[in-house]
Order: structure tokens, then sequence, then C-alpha cells
């Protein structure tokens, strides 16, 4: 097809040929068959874009929901499936794990009577990423550089999977916690608040690391206004707390 | 086709396209079990079976929002036959055993197969724009993101302080290379044009 032709498409699916024109066109569709085929791909292909690109925050909520909804039915089937045996196990490490990280952060309490920090609080648990994404080497190497504490090399490894899904809510999120651990609040700051204000299953997750953000750069009150709308269902509720009695 | 009467269980299709919390769990709660079992007797594990479902209901979701998908068959049906297809076509790429697929025909609704088949498509189709799209230089992707997110071509061409008329135009011409490319890929014959 030459120019002209995708010129016409575009005028034909924005309603702006006139009459005239319309009817050439209309004709050329019934007679011509590569005419007829590429427009039916500029059509889909402009559907398809409006659909990605105008609904980007919407399908990011959906993906993330469902991300939620599925790890939920497969833990609670799944975990009926396997031994109960190994699950007893698992879970004495987890209590035996909670147990020592209170122990640890009741020694850090006890012994900081100054105000509290953000180095306090940002012991965040190890990203996992490559379960479902294998075949693509950015995605653990993220993961391991994140979970390395080498933030400047997760942030590269994070652009470039936005590159390609810059609708993932999941990488923007571990993106925004890297940004705040190199002090690049701005960007960090911007990014949060899109998702806390999303509806999202990162939401709260989001208000906790802007919570701490603030905290960081020692915006008290802003920081205290965040932590007050994290809801009591959030994984980081207790935290989210703890933090407010010492800032209040 | 579009004289068809529209199947009660629409209801599944329009909770996807409002991301309704209890219609995903509904459809998990319902339906995941069948297609978790088909698949672990195939060959396949537990994530697969995740993987399997996740992908298939954000295709549903896409075609829900997209072409206003209308369900005349059983969910169930059509539902199960998109896992199907989808946990085939994978294990046919993987090659990681020799595939024996049970044709079994579980479903002989037709109306299940032709709307199942055309979503099979439709999710093919995404796949290869998305692949496209990122063939794309900088400048017509930057363009074409302003261009859907925005709406106001006047506003489009300010922010990226270009004029109105050639805005429009380049708009036009990115979509046209884009046609281009995907209709000169290999896969552009799966795509039933």
């Amino acid at each position: 097809m030459e120019e002209q032709d995708y010129l016409q498409f575009e005028a034909y699916l924005t309603g702006d040929l006139s009459q005239d024109d319309l009817l050439v066109f209309n004709e050329r569709l019934q007679s011509d068959a590569q005419f007829k085929k590429a427009f039916e791909v500029y059509k889909d292909m402009s559907a398809h874009l409006e659909h990605e690109i105008m609904n980007e925050q919407e399908i990011s909520d959906f993906k993330a929901n469902l991300d939620v909804i599925s790890n939920k039915h497969f833990n609670t089937t799944e975990n009926s499936d396997n031994t109960i045996e190994t699950s007893q196990k698992s879970s004495f490490y987890k209590y035996a794990m909670a147990a020592s990280v209170v122990i640890l952060l009741g020694f850090f309490i006890f012994n900081q009577f100054g105000k509290p920090k953000y180095e306090d609080y940002n012991t965040f648990d190890p990203i996992s990423l490559t379960v479902r994404s294998s075949e693509d080497a950015n995605f653990s190497t993220a993961e391991q550089s994140f979970n390395a504490q080498n933030y400047e090399d997760a942030i590269k490894a994070f652009n470039t999977i936005l590159e390609n899904d810059f609708s993932n809510l999941e990488i923007q999120l571990y993106k925004s916690m890297a940004l705040v651990e190199t002090d690049q609040f701005q960007e960090a700051d911007m990014l949060l608040n899109k998702l806390t204000n999303g509806n999202t299953a990162y939401r709260n997750k989001a208000k906790w690391i802007l919570a701490l953000s603030y905290l960081k750069q020692d915006k008290t009150a802003a920081s205290i206004k965040v932590l007050q709308t994290i809801p009591e269902d959030a994984e980081d509720y207790t935290s989210a707390q703890d933090l407010l009695d010492k800032l209040d | 086709m579009s004289e068809k009467k529209l199947h009660e269980d629409q209801k599944y299709i329009d909770g996807l396209a409002e991301n309704n919390t209890f219609i995903i769990q509904a459809i998990y709660d319902k339906f995941a079990p069948k297609v978790i079992n088909y698949i672990k007797q195939n060959s396949g594990d537990a994530y697969d079976a995740q993987d399997v479902i996740q992908e298939t209901i954000i295709t549903i979701y896409n075609q829900a929002k997209q072409k206003k998908l209308q369900l005349t068959c059983p969910f169930e049906a059509y539902f199960f036959l998109l896992c199907k297809r989808k946990w085939f076509n994978q294990l046919k790429k993987s090659s990681r055993k020799e595939v024996t697929i049970n044709e079994e025909v579980l479903s002989k609704d037709d109306d299940a197969q032709v709307l199942s088949f055309e979503t099979s498509i439709f999710e093919h189709k995404q796949a290869l724009f998305n692949e496209m799209f990122q063939h794309l230089g900088d400048a017509c992707k930057d363009l074409l993101k302003a261009t859907f997110k925005i709406k106001s071509m006047e506003e489009v061409a300010k922010s990226l302080n270009i004029s109105y008329a050639y805005a429009r135009k380049k708009k036009s011409l990115c979509i046209g290379q884009l046609t281009k490319l995907v209709q000169a890929s290999p896969k552009f014959n799966q795509l039933n044009y």
C-alpha cells in the first residue's frame, strides 16, 4: 500500500472522508482484495493500540487483581495436595523467622530512642520474578540485582522490562523501591503516587513505600498522612502503625 | 451468528471486562479445576495450569474490552477449549514430550468451537501487534502513545512540538508502517485475514 492509502484508512476511520471519497473508498474495498486486507489489518491495529494505550491503567489494574486471585486460588488448592508434613515444617520456619525478626526489631527499637529512620524499616523481602518469565534474562538480572541490594543495576533491568511492558505494575512497584533506596525521590514519589491512586493489589504496598520515601526525605507530616491511609488488612499495617506511633 | 441469543453466561464476560473480583473468583472456583486436571493428565503441573488459565483470562478480558465479545454458548465449554488449545500449542512449541493430547470430544458445542477459535485468533493478533510495535522507531512509538492517550490531536501536536497537520499525517503513516510489518511477518498467515 502507498502512503496515500494509509491516510485514507485513517480518514475513513475518523469519518473525515468526503461523500465522494467515501463512495470511491467503499468501491475499492469491494473490488481490491489487497486493499481490503490492508485496511482490515490497519483497523484492527488501530483498535488494538487504542485499547492497549488508552486503557493502560485499567489493564494493569485487572492483571494485578487477577494475579492476586490466581495466587490465592492456587495456594489453597495446591497446598491441600501437598503433604501436611512439609507445610508444617515450613510454617515452623516461618514462625521461627517471624519470632527472630520481632526480637531483632525489639532490640533495635529498644536501643534507638531517637527519631525513627528509614533504615529501621527498609528490610524488604526478596522479590521473585523468574517463576513465570524464565525465558527473559532481564527478569533474572532484575531479581538478582534487587535481592543483592544492587539497586542501580536493578533499576536498569526494570527499565528494560518496562520498555516492552510499560503497564507492568509489579515491576513499577519494585522499581520505585529501588529508586527510594538510591535517593531518586522525585521519580519514585511520582510512580508511587500513581500506584497508590490505582485500584490494585499493589496499592497498599505502594502506600507503605511512599511513606518510607517521605520518611527518608524527612517529610514527616507527609509520611504520617500516607501511613494513616494504610488499612488494617494491609500486609504492612503493623509496621505502619509502629512507625506512626514513633512519628506522632 | 449475530442473530443468536446471548447465553446467560455472558455475565462472566461482562464481569471480566469490569474487573469484577467476585466474577473472577467464581471463574476460578467453577471452571479452573477441570483445566488443572486436564493439564496435569497431559504432561503438565499446577504451575503450567496457573499460567495457562491466567493468560486465557487476560485474552478474554482484552477481547471483551475491545470487541464486545458476545457469548452464545456456555462459558465452561468456551473457556475449556481455549485453555486446552493454549496448552496444546505450548506442548508443541517446547516439545519437551511427545505430544499426545487425547482429542476426546469434551464439548460438541459448535458455538464454543467457533467462539474459542475466534478468541485464539484474536490472541495471536494481539501478540503479533505487540511484537511489531516494538520494531517501530521511537518517534512513531512516542507519537502513537501520545495520540491514543491524549485523544485530542491538537494537544498531541503541541506536546510533541509538531504541527497539527503533521501529527495527523504521521499517525496514519505510523499505523501504516505497523500494518506493513504485520503483513510481512511469517506469522501473518495464521491470523485469518
